[in-house]
C-alpha cells in the first residue's frame, strides 16, 4: 500500500504537509511541489517495490515488509545513504532518517489522505485512472467537451 | 490516562468544518478528524490542521491590561471592569449615547454577538457593526433586495449535484479548500466549471472555461452574459413570469451589452463570454459561487445584484444544484449578521430604521428608549472617530488597524478616541492603541453556536480552560453590561441561545437540545421544523412572493491606472493565512510556509522594471508605501498586481472609497506604482 495522487484534483493547499507534520511531531514526510502556475503535486514515499533506500541501508533500518517500505528507528545509524539513494527525494536525515510511515499506529490510516480537502489522495491505485476514464466516457457520451 | 474527544467547529473560514479536540489532563493534545461531518467529511485545510497552535501560544493575552505611559500593566478583572465602565459612562454622559461605538466579531459565537449588540443598543447607541462590513455587506444589501434573504441559497454538499458551477471572484481552492471536494464531485458527474477572476489561481485550475477579466469589470461581464442569454432565447420564461418582477427593465438595460462590447471592457474574449453564458443558462442545474471578488468594490452591491439577475432570468434557484452562493470568509460572519451585529439591522434582519423593530425589541427586552438606526457602519465609525463625534469604542475580536483600508488613517482615528477598550486573544495592532485590553477566549475555550456560510448552525463545545485570567467573551460582555448597571443574567451560552430562540424568528426552532443531535440550517421557525437547507423553493420572502430583478449599469472602479500609478493592485487571501493574520502569523506551521508579504507581478511588467523573482520592491499609492518581495509569474495579466492582505503592509495602500450603499471599501482595485528598492 502507498498513498496515490490524483493530480487533477490537487489544489496545492498544503493541508497534507501541515497534517503530516502535526502527527509526526514536526517532521513532515510529504511536500507539495508547484508546476509553474498550473498544477501542484504532493510528493511522498512511493513505497517502491525495488526500494533504493532499503538496498543501501546496511543496518537494515529501512526494509520491505510486504508492500510497505518500513523503517526501524532503533537500527538507524543516521548515515544518510538512504537520502542519497532515494530517486524521489522523499527520505530525509535529521540525525536519524525519516520518511512516510503511512501513519503507522493511526487507526484511521494516513492523515494526509483523511485531511485532503480536494480528495486528491487515496490508497486506491486505480482511483485516479478510474475517474479519468469515467470523465472521458461521459464526455464521449455527450459528444465531446462542451 | 483518559482521552476525551470534544467536538468543535473550525475557527477559520466560513465553511464550518468540524473536528474533535483530543483533551488529556485538561490540555488539548491533538486533533481528530470528523469523517461524518456533513461539509468536511473529515477533511481539514492547512489552517484547520494548525488550529491548535494558537491555543497555548506564548503571546496569548492572559490578564487584563491597562495602559501606563508607553507600556502596559496587568490589572485585576474588577479594576478592568471599573475602568471600562468609567470610560464608556463618561463618554455617554458628556457626549450622549451616540458617541459610543461597538465592533462585534465574526470570529465569536452567535451568543457573544447577540450579547454585544444588545449591550450597544441597551446603552442607547445604534452604532454596532462587525467586519462583515468589509466582506459581505453588499450581499446583505443586494441579496435582501433581490431575493429577500441574505445567505447562501443552497448547502455546500448540494454543489455536487450542480451541472454547471460558475465561480466568480472567489479563490475557494485556497480560501475554502473543502468546497473544492464538492466541485470535483460535480465534475466527476459531468459538470462544467466556469471561473471568472483577474488572477489564475488553484480555483481556475478546476475550470473548463476561465474568464480572466480586468479587476472591477464584473458588472460588465455579468451584463454581457445576460445579454447573450436573452438574445439567444435561453431565458427561463416560465420562471421569470411566475417568480420575478423587473425582467423587461433588465432586458432594456443590457441591450447594448453585446459580447463584443463586453469583451472590450473586461478583456475577456467574446467567444468565451458566449460559451460561458450558454453553459450557465442551458444546464439543468447551475449554481453561482462568489466571494470578495464580487463584494469588495465600490460597485459591490451592483455586482451582487447582477449575480442575482443572472440566476433569476435562467431560473437557477430553489432546486438542488442551483443557487446563489456567497461564500463567507469567517467562521461566524453569517451568524454575527443574523444576530444583528450590523448597523442597519437588529437581530433577525429586522430593519433598525423601522419603528416597528424598536417596538418589537422593546417588548422582547422589556426596555424603552432603544435607539432607532441605522447606526454608523464599521468604516463610518472610524471616520466619525477621526471627526470627533465618536468618543469611545468597544472592539471585540477585530483588528481594524490592520484590516481596514488606508490603515494609517485608522490608526490616527483610534488614537484620537477618549476611550478605547479592545477585547482580543493577542496584542493586535488595534489593541496596541487601547486604554484597556481584555483577554478573551478562542473557540476551543468556550462553548456556543456558530453559523457557517450555508446558514448551518452548529454547536461548538468547550474543550479546555482559557489561559491565565482570560475569560470567555460572553462572560466579559455580561460583566461590562452589569458594571454599566444593566441586567445581563446569562449563566451560560445556552441561556443566551434560549433568548435568541425567542427573539430571532429564523432561529426559533434551533434550540440547544436539538443542536446536540446535529446541525440545522435557518430559517427554522419552530421546534419541530427540520430547517431549510435550500431557500426559495416556493417563492421569495418579498412582496407577492416574487424576486426582484434590479438592472445595474456598469460603472468603472473608483481608481484607474494613471501615468504616476500605472498598475492596478488587487488584494486577497492565500491558503495558509487568514484575514489580518493575527492568528495565522503566530502559527508556526503556517507562517513558515508563507513568511513574507509578497507582490505577484506579470513577468513582462517585472522585466520592464528590471525586477527579478524574489527582489524586494516598493509599492506606492497616493495613500502610502510598503515593501514586499516580488513574485513573478503568469498568474496576473500585464498591468495588474496582487498582494495578500494578511500582513500589515497591504492595507496601508488600499483605498477608503466605499460602495455607496453597503459601505464596503474597494479593497479589490486601487492604482499603484512599483519600483525597485535600491
Amino acid at each position: 500500500m502507498a498513498v496515490y495522487i490524483d493530480i487533477n484534483r490537487c489544489i496545492g493547499c498544503r493541508s497534507c504537509e501541515v497534517a503530516c507534520q502535526r502527527v509526526h511531531g514536526g517532521h513532515g514526510h510529504i511536500n507539495v511541489h508547484y508546476v509553474g502556475d498550473y498544477a501542484a503535486v504532493p510528493v511522498l514515499c512511493h513505497h517502491c517495490q525495488e526500494a533504493g533506500c532499503t538496498k543501501v541501508c546496511f543496518s537494515g533500518a529501512l526494509h520491505k515488509e510486504g508492500e510497505v517500505t518500513a523503517f526501524d528507528v532503533e537500527k538507524c545509524t543516521g548515515c544518510g545513504l538512504c537520502a542519497l539513494a532515494c530517486p524521489f527525494g522523499v527520505v530525509w536525515t535529521d540525525k536519524l532518517a525519516h520518511k512516510c510511515d503511512l501513519c503507522q499506529g493511526r487507526e484511521q490510516g494516513p492523515a494526509c489522505m483523511a485531511t485532503c480537502p480536494a480528495n486528491a489522495l487515496s490508497d486506491d491505485f486505480e482511483l485516479a485512472a478510474r475517474r479519468a476514464r469515467e470523465r472521458a466516457a461521459r464526455a464521449a457520451a455527450v459528444g465531446g467537451r462542451r | 490516562m483518559t482521552k476525551v474527544l470534544v467536538p468543535t467547529v473550525c475557527p477559520y473560514c466560513g465553511a464550518g468544518c468540524g473536528f474533535c479536540i483530543a483533551v488529556e489532563k485538561e490540555r488539548a493534545s491533538g486533533i481528530e478528524y470528523m469523517p461524518d461531518h456533513p461539509v468536511s467529511q473529515g477533511a481539514l485545510c492547512a489552517k484547520g490542521n494548525a488550529a491548535l497552535e494558537i491555543l497555548c501560544h506564548p503571546e496569548r493575552l492572559v490578564s487584563p491590561l491597562k495602559r501606563r505611559g508607553e507600556g502596559w500593566v496587568s490589572i485585576s478583572w474588577p479594576e478592568a471592569m471599573d475602568l471600562v465602565a468609567r470610560g464608556l459612562s463618561q463618554a455617554k454622559k458628556k457626549h450622549g449615547p451616540r458617541s459610543l461605538a461597538f465592533l462585534s466579531s465574526s470570529k465569536c459565537s452567535n451568543e457573544d454577538n447577540y450579547l454585544m449588540q444588545k449591550l450597544a443598543r441597551l446603552l442607547g447607541s445604534p452604532h454596532i457593526d462587525n467586519c462583515a462590513r468589509l466582506c459581505h455587506s453588499p450581499s446583505v444589501v443586494g441579496l435582501n433586495r433581490t431575493l429577500g434573504a441574505a445567505g447562501m441559497t443552497n448547502p455546500i454538499p448540494d454543489i455536487a449535484s450542480s451541472r454547471c458551477i460558475f465561480i466568480i471572484g472567489s479563490n475557494l481552492a485556497e480560501n475554502h479548500p473543502v468546497i473544492s471536494r464538492w466541485i470535483h464531485r460535480a465534475k466527476d458527474r459531468g459538470a462544467a466549471v466556469i471561473v471568472a477572476d483577474p488572477r489564475a489561481t488553484p480555483t481556475s485550475w478546476m475550470a473548463d472555461i476561465f474568464l480572466q477579466l480586468k479587476p472591477g469589470t464584473d458588472v460588465a461581464l455579468l451584463n454581457g452574459m445576460a445579454h447573450v442569454i436573452i438574445k439567444e432565447g435561453l431565458i427561463n420564461r416560465d420562471y421569470i413570469d411566475r417568480s420575478t418582477r423587473g425582467f423587461e427593465a433588465l432586458a432594456e438595460a443590457v441591450k447594448e451589452a453585446t459580447a463584443e462590447r463586453t469583451a472590450e471592457i473586461t478583456g475577456v474574449a467574446a467567444e468565451d463570454i458566449v460559451q460561458a453564458a450558454r453553459a450557465y443558462a442551458k444546464s439543468p442545474a447551475s449554481s453561482i459561487l462568489y466571494s470578495m471578488g464580487i463584494t469588495q468594490h465600490s460597485t459591490g452591491t451592483d455586482n451582487v445584484q447582477a449575480v442575482s439577475n443572472l440566476a433569476l432570468i435562467c431560473g437557477q434557484l430553489g432546486r438542488p444544484g442551483t443557487g446563489v452562493m456567497p461564500l463567507r470568509g469567517q467562521n461566524n460572519v453569517q451568524g454575527a449578521c443574523d444576530m444583528g451585529a450590523l448597523a442597519e439591522f437588529y437581530p433577525g434582519y429586522k430593519k433598525a430604521a423601522d419603528p416597528k423593530t424598536i417596538q418589537y425589541f422593546s417588548a422582547a427586552w422589556s426596555v424603552h428608549d432603544l435607539p432607532l438606526g441605522p447606526g454608523l457602519t464599521a468604516t463610518e465609525m472610524i471616520e466619525a472617530a477621526a471627526a470627533g463625534t465618536i468618543k469611545a469604542m468597544y472592539i471585540m475580536g477585530e483588528d481594524p488597524a490592520n484590516s481596514d483600508p488606508c490603515s494609517e488613517n485608522v490608526r490616527q482615528a483610534l488614537e484620537s478616541l477618549d476611550f478605547l477598550v479592545v477585547q482580543d486573544i493577542f496584542m493586535t495592532a488595534t489593541a496596541q492603541l487601547a486604554d484597556v485590553v481584555l483577554p478573551g477566549a478562542v473557540w476551543a475555550e468556550k462553548e456556543g453556536s456558530f453559523t457557517n456560510t450555508e446558514r448551518r448552525v452548529q454547536w461548538s463545545h468547550k474543550a479546555i480552560e482559557p489561559p491565565g485570567a482570560a475569560r470567555s467573551d460572553g462572560e466579559i460582555i455580561c460583566d461590562v453590561a452589569r458594571s454599566m448597571g444593566l441586567q445581563f443574567d446569562y449563566p451560560h451560552a445556552a441561556s443566551v441561545l434560549d433568548e435568541i430562540n425567542r427573539t430571532v424568528p429564523q432561529y426559533a426552532g434551533i434550540t440547544r437540545e436539538r443542536l446536540d443531535a446535529g446541525s440545522i440550517a435557518w430559517p427554522c421557525p419552530t421546534a419541530d421544523h427540520p430547517g431549510t437547507p435550500i431557500l426559495h423553493c416556493s417563492g421569495f420572502n418579498l412582496a407577492d412572493g416574487k424576486a426582484s430583478i434590479v438592472p445595474v449599469a456598469f460603472r468603472p472602479a473608483a481608481e484607474a491606472a494613471s501615468s504616476d500609478y500605472p498598475f492596478i493592485l488587487t488584494t486577497g487571501r492565500v491558503a495558509v493565512h487568514h484575514n489580518a493574520g493575527s492568528m495565522t502569523r503566530r502559527s508556526p506551521s503556517l507562517i513558515s510556509r508563507e513568511p513574507d508579504l509578497y507582490v505577484e507581478m506579470n513577468r513582462e511588467d517585472a522585466a520592464a522594471l528590471d525586477v527579478q523573482d524574489g527582489d524586494e520592491v516598493k509599492i506606492t499609492t497616493i495613500r502610502g508605501e510598503t515593501a514586499a518581495i516580488a513574485r513573478l509569474g503568469d498568474r496576473v495579466k500585464k498591468g495588474v498586481v496582487f498582494m495578500p492582505f494578511h500582513f500589515p503592509g497591504t492595507n496601508i495602500l488600499t483605498t477608503e472609497i466605499t460602495d455607496q450603499e453597503a459601505r464596503i471599501p474597494e479593497f479589490k482595485v486601487c492604482a499603484c506604482n512599483i519600483s525597485r528598492r535600491d
